[in-house]
């Protein structure tokens, strides 16, 4: 089986010696690929939504599911210290975080579009912070919309919270609190360029085992597998 | 990357205060420590500098410098002035006991301080005394997390460093920012960085 999971490239596989037995990994590749399919669908949305925010072309690289301890993704992302405006949403009666990075600069540029100020040097913080957490609010629900409408499922996130960090201080918080479910996570990430633009915005869904599992359950009725 | 440069700047201006302090107060024999202490502070910048990732633990003898970048973890810097060598540990979680399988030492506050602290023996060959820096356990979204798990942390790890007789001597912990770490692992000198610019020598 461990060859065949290696074939799909966009399933991200435990690249460690450490290989701790949890429930993720003995998810199989058809539900792997279900929860991949779910998401891209989700990030095909968002990347439309952020598009037609901005009035710009907006790219998306191909989303991918980690299927790695928790405490490997600051290696995997390698952002260590670059400074980064993430935007926080909970999914609420399921304990499922959502985060969405930008590059601390690329969100200020973001924010002057959004806002219509003259420059991203001139736009009051206050502004810019209300236009992130509001674009958050945006592509977050346009992601979780587009998976709701496919399963049936009802995902209501929490109203969003900006934070302005280093990229590894940020998503430590949300490691940790993976690492409480399991050793072995399930983590769907998906990246955003402007067409224009090198910075990419990254927005990550940490699964929680429900929803995991509610995921592939309903997804399989709606297909009838 | 970024902070190198700042770095440099700030020792080479201390260090000419420093030589110049000394010369007009110190003794000759007073002066030589103070000298060898700046020569080391200069050419800390040159030092190789090793990241220390989420949940691992490295301990040193070579003159390097530890770097850790943490949040709502912990690091946990051990040092043995007598040998001059010592080790970094970035800790998640505070009890093994949360952990659903058995799983890196590294990891949890209780597991981590005693494998630390006997790594860094072994390597010193010797049971020298041991004192401890801690920095980490911020809350990142005070608003949203009813789970506080920073400072839950941090109090492991002093429960921990208590129970292994590790004497804690300086600690930056708690708000909610997250702080870059680096260790010297020859001088023992802990420097944390805030997002915002400012920096703390512990």
């Amino acid at each position: 089986m461990s060859e065949q999971l290696e074939k799909n490239n966009n399933i991200n596989y435990l690249k460690t010696d450490f290989k701790p037995p949890s429930y993720s990994a003995l998810i199989d590749e058809i539900e792997l690929g279900i929860l991949l399919e779910l998401g891209s669908i989700g990030a095909g949305h968002a990347a439309t939504s952020l598009s037609e925010v901005l009035q710009q072309q907006v790219t998306i690289n191909i989303p991918r599911l980690h299927t790695i301890p928790p405490h490997e993704l600051p290696r995997y992302y390698e952002k260590h210290e670059e400074p980064t405006t993430a935007v926080y949403m909970q999914i609420a009666n399921n304990d499922c975080d959502i985060l969405l990075a930008f590059d601390a600069v690329e969100a200020k540029k973001i924010a002057a579009i959004m806002t219509m100020a003259p420059s991203a040097e001139e736009l009051d913080p206050t502004m810019e912070e209300s236009a992130i957490q509001e674009l958050g609010n945006i592509l977050i629900g346009s992601f979780l919309t587009a998976i709701s409408d496919f399963t049936g499922i009802q995902l209501i996130p929490t109203t969003p919270q900006r934070v302005i960090d280093t990229f590894d201080s940020i998503i430590d918080n949300f490691i940790v609190k993976q690492s409480i479910m399991s050793d072995n996570a399930l983590i769907f990430d998906a990246q955003f360029k402007r067409s224009n633009e090198n910075a990419n915005s990254i927005l990550i869904l940490f699964l929680s085992p429900q929803l995991q599992k509610q995921l592939v359950q309903k997804s399989k009725e709606q297909m009838g597998i | 990357m970024l902070t190198a440069p700042i770095w440099l700047h700030n020792t080479t201006i201390s260090s000419i205060n420093r030589s110049q302090n000394g010369v007009q107060t110190c003794e000759i024999n007073e002066l030589q420590p103070i000298i060898a202490t700046t020569t080391e502070a200069t050419t800390k910048t040159n030092l190789e500098e090793i990241r220390v990732n989420m949940a691992e633990m490295k301990a040193e003898k070579k003159p390097v410098t530890l770097v850790t970048s943490v949040g709502s973890c912990v690091a946990i810097c051990l040092y043995d002035a007598v040998n001059m060598c010592g080790g970094l540990a970035h800790i998640m979680l505070p009890k093994s006991a949360i952990a659903p399988h058995e799983s890196l030492p590294g990891k949890f506050a209780d597991t981590a301080v005693p494998s630390l602290a006997n790594a860094i023996r072994k390597l010193c060959k010797n049971e020298g005394r041991l004192s401890a820096k801690i920095a980490g356990g911020a809350n990142m979204f005070p608003n949203i997390n009813a789970l506080n798990i920073g400072a839950k942390n941090v109090e492991a790890v002093k429960e921990a460093l208590a129970e292994n007789k590790i004497r804690l001597i300086a600690e930056d912990v708690g708000g909610s920012h997250g702080r870059r770490i680096s260790f010297d692992v020859k001088t023992g000198n802990v420097t944390v960085k805030v997002f915002n610019g400012a920096t703390a020598k512990l």
